[in-house]
C-alpha cells in the first residue's frame, strides 16, 4: 500500500529531533527481541508451519511491539493517548504481514492542535520502529479530515476498508469506525466501486491480462494475492453482497488458493531479503523441491509445480474477474436513470436459442439446453464471428453442464467442419480463450494439455507455451482494427487470408512439441498435428497446409533476420521454400503473431519492417516470375505418381501432356485431386470443347473453365460472369504448352440467383458455354447490368493506376491494374486488352475490400508489348476506367 | 580504453557474435537501428501502393574494450560482417576515459 502522509507530517519527520529520552525499554533490548522472534517465525516456516500462521505471528509480534513502543513513547514525552490513536491499515490491518511488508500505520488525530501536540513522540516513535526492523509507512489524518474522501488518494480509502484499532485513544478510533467512514463511504461508495475498477483493470492491463506469466509475481500480477484482495474489496464496497452467489465450494478454493500463494509470498520474502514477490526460475525450482504449499507427499518438478501455482492462480483470477464484469456503479444523472428505466436491459433477440447478447456479452438463456453440446459451440462460433465476449455466468453454464458427468450429453463430437468456421471467422480468439478456460479446448484438441500452464525456461519468452499459443490467435484478431503503427501493414493480409482456418489451426499447435519429450519442439508438433488431423479428419490437402506451416513456422524469423533480405537471392530462394502467395500470407502473418507473443515489446517496429520488406519482395517474386518457372512435366516425377493413382485410368503420358508448360503456380495452387479433376475435364475436351465446373466455395462460388486458347476468351468469360450479376473477387487464367486455357474465377453471386434459385445454376453454364462457344451474343447479357451498375457509387475510391514492366518477364510485358472495384470492371479491361490485339498469358486478379490489383502478362505476337502499344493500352484503359 | 561502434548488416549479425565470443568478449549492446550511408534505399511496390525503403535496417554494435583487445575484435568484426557489397556498414572507435562498475564500482579495465 502506498499511504501518503501529508506534507505537515513528512516534514516532521524530516527534522532533527532529539534522542528519545528515558525510553522504559531500551533500544539495545527491543531491537534484539524481535529480531530473535523474526528468526523463530523463519525457523517455524522452514520447518513446516503454515504461511497462514507464520503471518499471523508476524503480525503479533509488530501489533506487541508496536503497542510497547507506543507506550514508551507516551511514557517518555509524558503524554496520555487521548485524541491519538494509532490504526492498522491494508494488509497489517488485515493481519496479513508478509516477512518484509511495510507496516501501513495510520496515526489519526482528534484535533489539529493534538497533531501539533503528539509530532515529536510521532517522530521518535517511527524511527524507533525503523531501527528494529519494521518497515512503517505512515500517514496522518485529524478524523475531520477522514470525512472527505480524496480522489487523488484512492488507495488510502482501500487501505482503511481494512482498519484495525492498533493502539491509543479507543474512543477516537470507535468514532472513526462507526460513525464517521461507514457515512463517508457510503456517500461515496460508486466513486470508490468506479476507481477500484480503474484500479484494477490498469493492474491487470500492466501484466498483459494473464496469469500465464514464466516468472509471475505472486502479489500484483493476474491471479496473484492482490486479486483476491481486489475482490474482497469489490464485495465489501458493493450494496448488493449475495448477487454473484459465490458457494462455500468456491469459498474453500478460493482460500486453498490463498494458503498456496501466500506459502510462495512468505518464501520469497525470506529467500530474497527483502520485499520482493516474484517468483523466479531458480526459485520454481528451489520451491518445488520442497513441495511448497504442497501437502501431499508427491514428488513434483519446476514445470509439474508451477502447474499448480496456475490452477491456484487460476481460481483467485476469475473470483476478481466474477466481481470486475458487474457493472461499475458511476453516479447518473437523474435524465440518465429515466433514460435507463425507459430503455430497461439491452439484450438482443434471441431466435429460439438458449442463448443471446446482453449488455454486449453472451449469457445463457436456458442452461439445461446447453446439454446439447451443439449450442455451446454454436455459441462460441458465434462469439468468435461477432467478436462478442462470453460472459462470466455463460462460462459458468457451461462449468456446470461440463462437471456434472450424470446430465445426459448430446452432439458431443465436434467435426472439423465446426471447428472450421470458428477458427476462420473474424474473431477465433473470442471463442477459443473461454473453450481453453474450461477444458473445453483440450476436450476437442487433447494434444493442446501438452502444453496446459507449461512453463519453458527461454530468456526472451514471458508467458506460459499455451498462453502465448492463444496470444498468437489474439494478436491476428486485434488487426481487425490495428492497435499501432506495427500492425498497419499487416491488417490487409489478416483481411484477405485464405484458408484463415487453417492458419488457425496452426497456431494451436506450433509449439505442442515443446511439452512433449522429443529433441525439437518442431517434430514434435508435427506428431501431434498428425493425431488431430486423424481424429478430426482434416483433408490430405489441409494436413499439407498445416504441417507446412508448423514445419516452417520460423523459418520467415530466421531468414529476416540472418539473411539479406535485399539480395534477390535471398527472396527467390525463400520463394521456393514458401511456394506461392497464398501459404506465403498465412506464413507471414503467423511469423507476425508468433514474434508479437513473445512479450510486448519483442515485435519492434524494425522487426515488423523488416518481416513486412521481406513478405513484399517475396510477394512481388511470385507476381514478376509466372511466365517465367513453368512446368516440366517429365521431372515432376512424384507429382506425376500422386495425380496418377487419383486418376481413374491415367497415364503419365497424358498426365505430362496437360501439365507441360503450365505456370509453375497452377501447380502451386492446385492439389494432386485438383489437377487430377481438370485432366478428367481435359479428356472430354474432344467431345463438348468448353469445360466447366462450378462448386460453391464459402459463401461464393469457384468456376474452372477449360478449352482451347482464343481470342478475347478472358474478356468474354468476365463478360458473362458480370452479365449475371456475379463479381469476380479472384482470378487466374493459366495455359499449358499445347493451348489449353485453365481459367478459375473466384466469385461472389451478389444478388444470390444461384443461390436462392437452383435451376438458375444450370441456365447459367448453358450460358457460359453458349458464349463461349459463339452461340450467344454476349452484348445482350451485359446490357441490363451494365446501367445498374454504374449507377451505384462506390464506397470507397481508389485512385486508378497503371503500371508497365518489362524487366521481370523474359518473354511478356507486366501489366498491374490497381483500380476501384465495381461489377464488370474485369471484363472492361479484357475488352480492351482484346480490342487492342493483346494476349494475356497469364493473369492473377485479386480484390482487397473494394480495390482490385490484377497482373497481366501480355504478349503481342509472341513478344513484349512495344512502348508505341503500351502507350496505346494506356491511353485505351484510362479512357475506359476513368 | 577505447569504445567501438559497429553498423553492421542484421544477417551478419549471428556470425559477429559467434565469432566475438570465440575471441573472448562477452559484453555488449546491441541495438535495432535504422539508417544509411552510400547504400541508399529503394522503392517497392505493392498493390498500387509505393513503398520508399529510405532507411535500411542495420544492427549497431557498442562495446568498450580493453586497449590489447581493440585490434583483435576490430579483424573478427571485418572478417564476418564483410560481405564485399555496399552497404556492410563501418567501425568507430573512440577514446573512453573511465568505467565504473555500478555493482562494486570498480573502476578502469577491472569494471569491463
Amino acid at each position: 500500500m502506498t499511504t501518503a502522509a501529508r506534507p505537515g507530517l513528512r516534514l516532521l519527520f524530516g527534522q532533527p529531533v532529539n534522542k528519545m529520552q528515558g525510553s522504559v525499554t531500551p533500544q539495545s533490548v527491543l531491537g534484539p527481541q524481535a529480531d530473535d522472534e523474526r528468526q523463530r517465525i523463519r525457523r517455524e516456516f522452514e520447518a513446516g508451519v503454515s504461511a497462514r500462521q507464520t503471518v499471523l505471528a508476524l503480525c503479533a509480534l509488530a501489533d506487541q511491539k508496536t503497542q510497547q513502543v507506543f507506550e514508551d513513547a507516551l511514557q517518555t514525552h509524558t503524554l496520555s493517548s487521548s485524541g491519538l490513536c494509532l490504526v492498522a491499515l491494508g494488509g497489517y490491518g488485515r493481519r496479513l504481514l508478509f516477512p518484509y511488508s511495510d507496516l501501513d500505520i495510520l496515526f489519526l488525530f482528534g484535533t489539529e492542535k493534538a497533531e501539533q501536540t503528539f509530532r515529536p513522540l510521532i517522530s521518535d516513535f517511527s524511527r524507533t520502529l525503523w531501527d528494529m526492523g519494521f518497515r512503517v509507512s505512515s500517514a496522518g489524518r485529524t478524523i475531520e479530515e477522514c470525512k472527505r474522501i480524496e480522489e487523488d488518494n484512492i488507495e488510502f480509502h482501500l487501505a482503511l476498508l481494512d482498519r484495525r484499532f492498533l493502539a491509543g485513544d479507543t474512543e477516537l478510533f470507535n468514532r472513526l469506525d462507526t460513525r464517521v467512514l461507514p457515512t463517508s463511504e457510503k456517500a461515496a461508495r460508486p466513486f470508490l466501486l468506479a476507481q477500484l475498477h480503474k484500479l484494477t483493470k490498469d493492474r491487470l492491463n500492466r501484466y498483459g491480462n494473464t496469469i500465464f506469466h514464466l516468472e509471475p509475481n505472486v502479489k500484483d500480477a493476474p491471479g496473484g494475492l492482490r486479486d483476491y484482495q481486489a475482490a474482497a474489496w469489490l464485495r465489501q464496497i458493493s450494496e448488493n453482497k449475495q448477487s454473484l452467489n459465490i458457494t462455500a465450494a468456491e469459498e474453500d478454493l478460493a482460500s486453498g488458493a490463498v494458503d498456496f500463494l501466500s506459502a510462495i509470498r512468505c518464501f520469497l520474502h525470506y529467500a530474497n531479503g527483502r520485499n520482493d514477490n516474484t517468483l523466479t526460475y531458480e526459485l520454481q525450482a528451489a520451491a518445488a523441491e520442497r513441495s511448497l504449499g504442497v501437502s501431499d507427499a508427491e514428488t513434483r518438478n519446476a514445470a509439474e509445480w508451477m502447474r499448480l501455482y496456475f490452477r491456484h492462480a487460476r481460481t483467485l483470477n476469475r473470483l476478481l474477474l466474477r466481481y470486475l464484469e458487474q457493472k461499475a456503479l458511476v453516479p447518473q444523472t437523474f435524465r440518465q436513470r429515466i433514460f435507463n428505466v425507459a430503455r430497461g436491459p439491452k439484450t438482443e433477440p434471441t431466435n429460439g436459442r438458449p442463448f443471446g447478447v446482453r449488455d454486449g456479452m453472451f449469457e445463457v438463456l436456458n442452461q439445461p439446453a446447453l446439454s446439447d453440446r451443439s449450442q455451446i459451440f454454436s455459441m462460441l462460433t458465434e462469439a468468435a464471428r461477432a467478436g462478442i465476449p462470453l460472459s462470466r455466468q455463460a462460462e459458468r453454464c457451461i462449468a456446470y453442464i461440463m462437471q456434472h458427468p450424470e446430465l445426459t450429453v448430446s452432439n458431443a463430437e465436434v467435426s472439423w467442419s465446426g471447428l472450421r468456421e470458428m477458427l476462420g471467422a473474424d474473431y477465433p480468439g473470442f471463442a477459443l480463450r473461454p473453450m481453453q478456460r474450461l477444458g473445453l479446448l483440450t476436450e476437442i484438441l487433447p494434444e493442446f494439455s501438452r502444453i496446459d500452464s507449461l512453463v519453458v525456461r527461454d530468456f526472451y519468452h514471458r508467458y506460459t507455451v499455451d498462453e502465448h499459443s492463444l496470444r498468437t490467435i489474439e494478436h491476428l484478431q486485434e488487426l481487425a482494427d490495428p492497435p499501432d503503427e506495427r500492425a498497419e501493414h499487416f491488417q490487409p493480409l489478416w483481411r484477405t487470408v485464405d484458408r484463415r482456418d487453417l492458419l488457425i489451426f496452426a497456431l494451436l499447435l506450433h509449439d505442442v512439441g515443446k511439452g512433449m519429450p522429443v529433441e525439437n519442439h518442431v517434430a514434435g508438433s508435427l506428431e501431434a498435428l498428425a493425431s488431430a488431423a486423424e481424429r478430426l479428419k482434416l483433408s490430405e490437402e489441409e494436413v499439407a497446409e498445416v504441417h507446412f506451416l508448423i514445419e516452417r513456422h520460423l523459418d520467415m524469423s530466421a531468414t529476416m533476420q540472418r539473411r539479406d533480405i535485399f539480395d534477390p537471392a535471398t527472396v527467390s530462394g525463400f520463394a521456393a521454400t514458401v511456394g506461392n502467395q497464398e501459404r506465403l500470407q498465412r506464413l507471414c502473418l503467423l511469423t507476425y503473431a508468433d514474434i508479437h507473443a513473445v512479450n510486448p515489446e519483442a515485435l519492434t517496429p524494425w522487426k515488423a519492417d523488416m518481416l513486412w520488406q521481406l513478405f513484399v519482395a517475396t510477394s512481388n517474386h511470385f507476381s514478376r516470375t509466372l511466365d517465367r518457372d513453368r512446368v516440366h512435366a517429365p521431372d515432376e516425377t512424384s507429382l506425376l505418381e500422386q495425380v496418377r493413382i487419383v486418376l481413374e485410368g491415367g497415364t503419365t503420358e497424358e498426365i505430362e501432356r496437360f501439365l507441360e508448360g503450365l505456370p509453375r503456380r497452377y501447380l502451386a495452387v492446385h492439389s494432386a485431386n485438383d489437377i487430377a479433376q481438370h485432366i478428367a475435364m481435359y479428356r472430354k475436351l474432344k467431345t463438348e470443347p468448353v469445360q466447366i465446373e462450378l462448386r460453391p466455395s464459402g459463401r461464393a462460388f469457384s468456376l474452372t473453365l477449360m478449352t482451347a486458347d482464343r481470342p478475347s476468351l478472358f474478356a468474354t468469360i468476365a463478360g458473362v460472369l458480370a452479365g449475371w450479376g456475379m463479381n469476380i473477387i479472384k482470378a487466374d487464367a493459366f495455359a499449358n504448352a499445347a493451348g489449353t486455357v485453365v481459367d478459375t474465377f473466384h466469385f461472389a453471386d451478389l444478388h444470390r440467383t444461384l443461390e436462392l434459385n437452383p435451376t438458375e445454376i444450370d441456365r447459367f453454364r448453358r450460358s457460359l458455354v453458349d458464349v463461349v462457344n459463339g452461340r450467344a451474343p454476349l452484348q445482350p447479357l451485359l446490357q441490363g447490368r451494365d446501367k445498374a451498375s454504374r449507377e451505384r457509387p462506390p464506397k470507397v475510391a481508389i485512385e486508378t493506376k497503371f503500371g508497365f514492366d518489362d524487366n521481370s518477364s523474359e518473354h511478356s510485358t507486366l501489366l498491374e491494374i490497381v483500380a476501384t472495384d465495381r461489377p464488370g470492371l474485369l471484363y472492361d479491361i479484357g475488352s480492351t486488352l482484346a480490342r487492342l490485339w493483346c494476349n494475356i498469358e497469364v493473369a492473377l486478379i485479386d480484390t482487397e475490400g473494394q480495390k482490385v490489383i490484377d497482373v497481366f502478362y501480355l504478349t503481342e505476337q509472341g513478344k513484349k508489348l512495344s512502348p508505341e502499344k503500351q502507350s496505346a493500352l494506356f491511353e485505351a484503359l484510362r479512357t475506359k476506367l476513368g | 580504453m577505447m569504445k567501438l561502434e559497429a553498423i553492421i548488416q542484421p544477417s551478419r549479425f549471428e556470425s559477429v557474435k559467434d565469432a566475438l565470443r570465440e575471441a573472448g568478449i562477452e559484453g555488449m549492446t546491441v541495438t535495432e537501428v535504422r539508417g544509411h550511408g552510400r547504400q541508399k534505399g529503394h522503392t517497392e511496390v505493392y498493390r498500387g501502393r509505393e513503398y520508399t525503403v529510405d532507411l535500411l535496417p542495420k544492427i549497431k554494435l557498442e562495446m568498450v574494450l580493453p586497449d590489447k583487445l581493440v585490434n583483435t575484435v576490430v579483424d573478427t568484426i571485418l572478417k564476418t560482417a564483410k560481405t564485399g557489397k555496399i552497404g556492410d556498414g563501418k567501425i568507430f572507435l573512440s577514446r573512453v576515459d573511465e568505467a565504473i562498475r555500478i555493482r562494486n564500482e570498480e573502476r578502469g579495465e577491472n569494471a569491463l
